[in-house]
């Protein structure tokens, strides 16, 4: 069961943060219609232990109406990055909390109505003024009617009332940028309301979260805070015997080993539909693992009460190497950092081997008992993203993917050889409403083959596209083993009739090296050259990631003038042999 | 038993056991204030595992308070 420490721990513990300095900073508010004294010290502590310094400011009692009208208030003085708006049903409801049925149906449906959009209304006017992202909670259902049994007879009662509230702010949260539900009655329902609400706290501090539950609302609440910081994870690698099923196959045996028919073997089908559903998500799952190759292969293809197969592991290190090792090549062969992964293995020596030798790796302390290890797996916070991509669900099967392409570079002779059997496909997209969540993630978490680096969030990239100065596309990259996704960005600036530059101009490094690169630049001087423009300018902004774009400009014939490099748009484009470029 | 109650109080009141003694409250301890003070009864609830009524809440004002109402409810101090 996951369990967290006393709220005076984080308490006191965040009187001694000041003098610690990281280089991850960011600055939160908690705006409440109740007391969560205590919330903002166990963000801090949670924060420093993900070695980022939180700077806190807690809207006053009940204040937070005030502090989002007023522009010129302490709140908006503050500057935060990231706000949570966290309000409780009783101060919603008011006196409908006790005497829900004073209104008729129809007074109780418009109630619902106008609370929604005054709440809309409150958010909007934050974001629009704080540039802030707005996390708002959602209500908690009541669980006691007057109405008893028969509440449920009844139109639009309390409990209806509250779950069309919440309906309608998710609804119409959907759509708002910058604005994200935070799913409280979830957290009540969790953690159980009579465990969580203690009337002696509420009589003597208006306190509705009992204290001993707070470091639990932290630690749901830092489940936004690490994708903002881009402390997410994105990988599971993971340990075999004892860890995916129950038993060690080499001793026990193809047929010996604990996996679906009894409950410790349910255990682990439970552990492993967990992991499935996150690998369909999104996250990569990889195996690391001291084992015979052949008896654990012959356990994910053939046991027939196996959830997980070879199939869902985009890395498979099942050998007698030593883990630091395999976790570093897991690491190189996915082109993904340690900081990305996270390490589930029942072998205490073995997780004390990675933390020690690859610290970046998040080691997982898998309790004894397997029937936790599913619960360990869905209470992590590290796995949130605060957007998901069509790009994201495939990616799984896309590394499947990769893992074949790299054999199949493995065995051709050479590059030429290798590229004519991907037979790669190009397609260049215009930017419109189902592309730019990905161009925008792209822009924001592509480091390598990134010329410029400029980082661009939703909003920006749907301001480009109405400008009739930019040209804002994407490429999609499509080979013999399956579809890439959109995996490459240009935006380029019309300086005037003659001049075009490129903004920004990138990759994702899963695709690097195969001609796509050349391919969107023909397609971008091929249409300049229509447009009767007379050069395109690209520059290379250093980072500390991004070499492998240094030579790209030079090498595709492009002269340095300056800071700049120049493209004269008579040359003609550049030859690529077994490659496909099409435009939609 | 006493010890563990030092424990808790000196680690909500972020104070050495040994500035600890019966007579500490809000009147002597510059950290025990009504925030503070509502944590330690918190902690001390879930240590013993007991529940103070409201009226107990707002009797208790010193570490002597919190051992009489702890005994009032079963646990033992004599050491």
């Amino acid at each position: 069961m996951y369990s967290e420490k006393k709220l005076s721990y984080y308490i006191t513990t965040s009187k001694t943060l000041e003098c610690k300095k990281f280089e991850k900073k960011i600055r939160i508010a908690i705006l409440s219609s109740f007391t969560l004294n205590g919330l903002i010290e166990t963000l801090k502590v949670k924060c420093a232990e993900q070695q980022v310094n939180c700077t806190g400011f807690v809207s006053g009692y009940n204040q937070y109406n005030q502090d989002i009208l007023n522009k010129n208030s302490d709140l908006y003085h503050f500057s935060p990055e990231l706000s949570f708006l966290i309000l409780d049903t009783r101060t919603i409801l008011g006196n409908l909390f006790y005497s829900t049925y004073s209104l008729t149906t129809s007074q109780r449906k418009e109630f619902v109505e106008n609370k929604v959009n005054e709440l809309l209304d409150l958010a909007r006017v934050f974001v629009k003024t704080s540039q802030a992202k707005l996390i708002i909670s959602n209500f908690v259902i009541p669980t006691y009617s007057p109405f008893g049994i028969f509440e449920n007879k009844t139109e639009f009662g309390i409990r209806e009332m509250t779950e069309s509230l919440n309906m309608k702010l998710a609804n119409k949260i959907m759509n708002e940028p910058s604005i994200y539900l935070y799913d409280f009655n979830g957290f009540i329902t969790r953690y159980g309301e009579k465990n969580t609400f203690d009337y002696r706290q509420y009589f003597y501090g208006d306190i509705k979260i009992a204290f001993n539950y707070i470091p639990f609302l932290a630690h749901d609440l830092i489940g936004y805070i690490k994708p903002v910081l881009g402390l997410n994870r994105k990988c599971i690698v993971i340990d075999l015997d004892n860890t995916l099923w129950g038993g060690v196959v080499g001793e026990d045996g193809f047929d010996g080993i604990k996996i679906g028919d009894d409950s410790i073997g349910r255990a682990y089908v439970e552990f492993q539909k967990r992991l499935l559903a996150l690998h369909e998500r999104g996250i990569i799952l990889a195996i690391n693992s001291k084992n015979n190759f052949d008896d654990a292969i012959k356990v994910l293809n053939e046991h027939p009460n196996m959830i997980l197969r070879e199939e869902h592991f985009a890395c498979l290190k099942i050998n007698w190497n030593d883990k630091v090792s395999n976790m570093k090549e897991i690491a190189n062969e996915l082109n993904i950092g340690l900081d990305s992964m996270v390490f589930f293995d029942d072998d205490p020596v073995n997780r004390e081997f990675i933390k020690t030798n690859v610290p970046q790796v998040l080691t997982v302390d898998l309790p004894n008992d397997p029937s936790d290890f599913a619960d360990v797996l869905i209470m992590m916070n590290d796995f949130n993203v605060l957007q998901i991509t069509d790009e994201d669900k495939k990616r799984g099967k896309m590394y499947l993917q990769q893992r074949k392409r790299t054999e199949l570079e493995k065995s051709s002779s050479n590059i030429e050889e290798f590229l004519k059997q991907l037979n790669v496909e190009v397609k260049i997209k215009q930017a419109d409403e189902f592309t730019i969540p990905r161009i925008s993630q792209l822009t924001l978490k592509t480091n390598q083959f990134n010329l410029t680096t400029q980082r661009y969030q939703e909003e920006e990239i749907r301001k480009f596209i109405n400008d009739p100065n930019k040209i804002v596309g994407c490429a999609q990259v499509v080979d013999k083993f399956g579809d890439n996704g959109i995996t490459g960005v240009f935006i380029v600036n019309k300086d005037n009739s003659s001049e075009w530059t490129l903004d920004t101009f990138l990759l994702s490094c899963r695709v690097m090296g195969r001609g796509v690169e050349d391919g969107m630049l023909n397609h971008i001087i091929t249409k300049a050259k229509n447009e009767g423009v007379k050069k395109l300018i690209g520059r290379f902004i250093s980072t500390k990631k991004n070499k492998p774009a240094e030579n790209f400009l030079p090498n595709f014939g492009f002269n340095k003038e300056g800071n700049f490099w120049t493209y004269s748009i008579e040359k003609p484009t550049k030859e690529i042999p077994y490659l496909t470029l099409s435009v939609e | 038993m006493s010890q563990k109650l030092y424990e808790i109080i000196s680690r909500v009141m972020n104070i050495q056991i040994s500035d600890i003694s019966d007579k500490s409250g809000a009147e002597s301890i510059e950290t025990w204030d009504s925030m503070n003070t509502y944590i330690l009864l918190d902690e001390i609830e879930s240590e013993y595992k007991i529940k103070f009524s409201l009226e107990e809440i707002e009797n208790i004002k010193t570490v002597k308070d919190f051992k009489k109402y702890l005994q009032n409810h079963g646990v033992d101090f004599n050491d």
